[in-house]
């Protein structure tokens, strides 16, 4: 599936959500369904300039690029997924390159269209969630109350109403510095100690990346808000990413002809030492 | 209408000029940040001193090591925002200083700079894997 040419948004995922593919691919069904067409985009060839951050101006030519290429497409309105992205786009991006468009994040979007997407959460889903939430980017865009407000619209669903907030927008800001990563998880599993949670949901992609670690060894389940929405939706999906995170045999999971695809070589360097990374706690 | 003479590097500087003339050093941002305790080198640190420091390094001076680490502390919780009596956009200033001590404008950098030499390679691999030749051809 790759819908493009009657959209009236652009779907801007990112850059690393390349490792799920399937959120893309339901954000984009789940749109849909709510009467809003979305013609994905990310990868480098999109980017916020933020891999370059230590350089304005390489940054700022990255930014532009994609600015124009948002302004040429027409579309009124570019849905955010990424916190980093959605920050840019907003600092530094459209106040240097003019935007002929407006930027939303997914979840206002979805937060805004709830009432058509309640009757379309039909499937039950018994779980009892803890939501990973970041102390970042909250100020900005209301995640942390629009997501488990959504949730809450899922038939045989809890949200606990817990305090944890991690430091940082999102994993990806605390990894870098030494510890922290271990820290927010141990911190994460205890709130799921403490709530009673049989499930841990990441509401952003480097949460989830790492996160998916966690099933490991311990009886919980670790999805993004968009899985459990697509589950209620009965839209099927498969984490492959999780699946290749925790597998014994990495290779063997994801099989010789994906690799091939992927490059055996960049497969090798690239990819293989990530999915054999063990959890950080 | 943006000025069309306008730069990245420009509206970093307009920015931090701006931001260190409203701030007033009170440290309620520094207060209220979750990264401080974690960051060694602020242990003794007062809060009014690291952001003179910070204004410092918006104002294209050299900081102090305390306010250097702070700037290269900041993980972008941007609870800082809120705790500013002064209303300002207190997580936009970090991130400006943050830009500044990494180099952003052609200094030396003060704190390392964040970079992924395969960071490019690797997310165009990754979709490889998660997405068919269709949607790579669509949505990259």
């Amino acid at each position: 599936m790759a819908v493009t040419a009657d959209a009236n948004v652009t779907f801007w995922y990112g850059c690393n959500m390349t490792r799920h593919g399937e959120i893309v691919r339901l954000v984009t069904q789940m749109l849909e369904a709510v009467g809003v067409a979305a013609a994905p985009a990310g990868g480098p060839g999109y980017c916020c300039g933020s891999p370059q951050e230590s350089n304005a101006r390489i940054a700022a030519g990255m930014a532009a690029r994609t600015v124009e290429k948002f302004n040429a497409a027409g579309r009124e309105t570019v849905v955010t997924w990424c916190p980093s992205c959605h920050m840019n786009m907003d600092d530094f991006m459209a106040p240097v390159t003019e935007a002929a468009f407006e930027t939303q994040h997914i979840t206002q979007l979805l937060a805004a269209r709830a009432e058509r997407l309640r009757p379309l959460l039909i499937q039950p889903v018994a779980a009892r969630v803890l939501l990973h939430a970041h102390h970042g980017f909250h100020g900005r865009v209301p995640v942390n109350t629009d997501v488990p407000m959504l949730l809450g619209m899922i038939p045989g669903l809890t949200v606990l109403d817990h305090p944890l907030r991690v430091p940082g927008h999102m994993c990806s800001a605390i990894a870098a510095v030494p510890g922290e990563l271990a820290r927010a998880h141990r911190e994460t599993l205890a709130a799921i100690d403490e709530g009673g949670a049989d499930t841990l949901v990441t509401v952003f992609h480097s949460c989830h990346r790492e996160a998916v670690a966690l099933e490991r060894g311990r009886p919980i389940r670790v999805v993004n808000w968009i899985h459990l929405l697509a589950e209620a939706m009965g839209l099927p999906y498969t984490d492959d990413y999780k699946l290749w995170r925790n597998a014994a045999d990495v290779r063997g999971i994801v099989g010789a002809d994906r690799i091939a695809a992927a490059g055996d070589l960049a497969f090798e360097r690239l990819v293989e030492p990530e999915l054999r990374r063990p959890p950080a706690v | 209408m943006q000025d069309p003479g306008r730069t990245l590097a420009s509206h970093v500087r307009d920015h931090s000029a701006r931001l260190a003339v409203a701030c007033t050093e009170c440290g309620a941002c520094y207060r209220a940040c979750p990264m401080v305790p974690r960051t060694p080198p602020l242990a003794d640190a007062a809060p009014e001193a690291v952001m003179a420091g910070i204004r410092d390094i918006l104002r294209d001076g050299g900081g102090t090591p305390e306010a250097i680490a702070f700037a290269g502390a900041c993980t972008r919780s941007g609870v800082c925002s809120a705790a500013c009596p002064e209303q300002l956009d207190a997580a936009f200033l970090m991130r400006l200083a943050s830009l500044r001590v990494r180099g952003a404008l052609g200094d030396p950098p003060r704190v390392a700079p964040k970079h992924d030499a395969g960071w490019s390679a690797r997310v165009k691999a990754f979709a490889r894997l998660t997405m068919n030749q269709e949607e790579q051809a669509t949505w990259l």
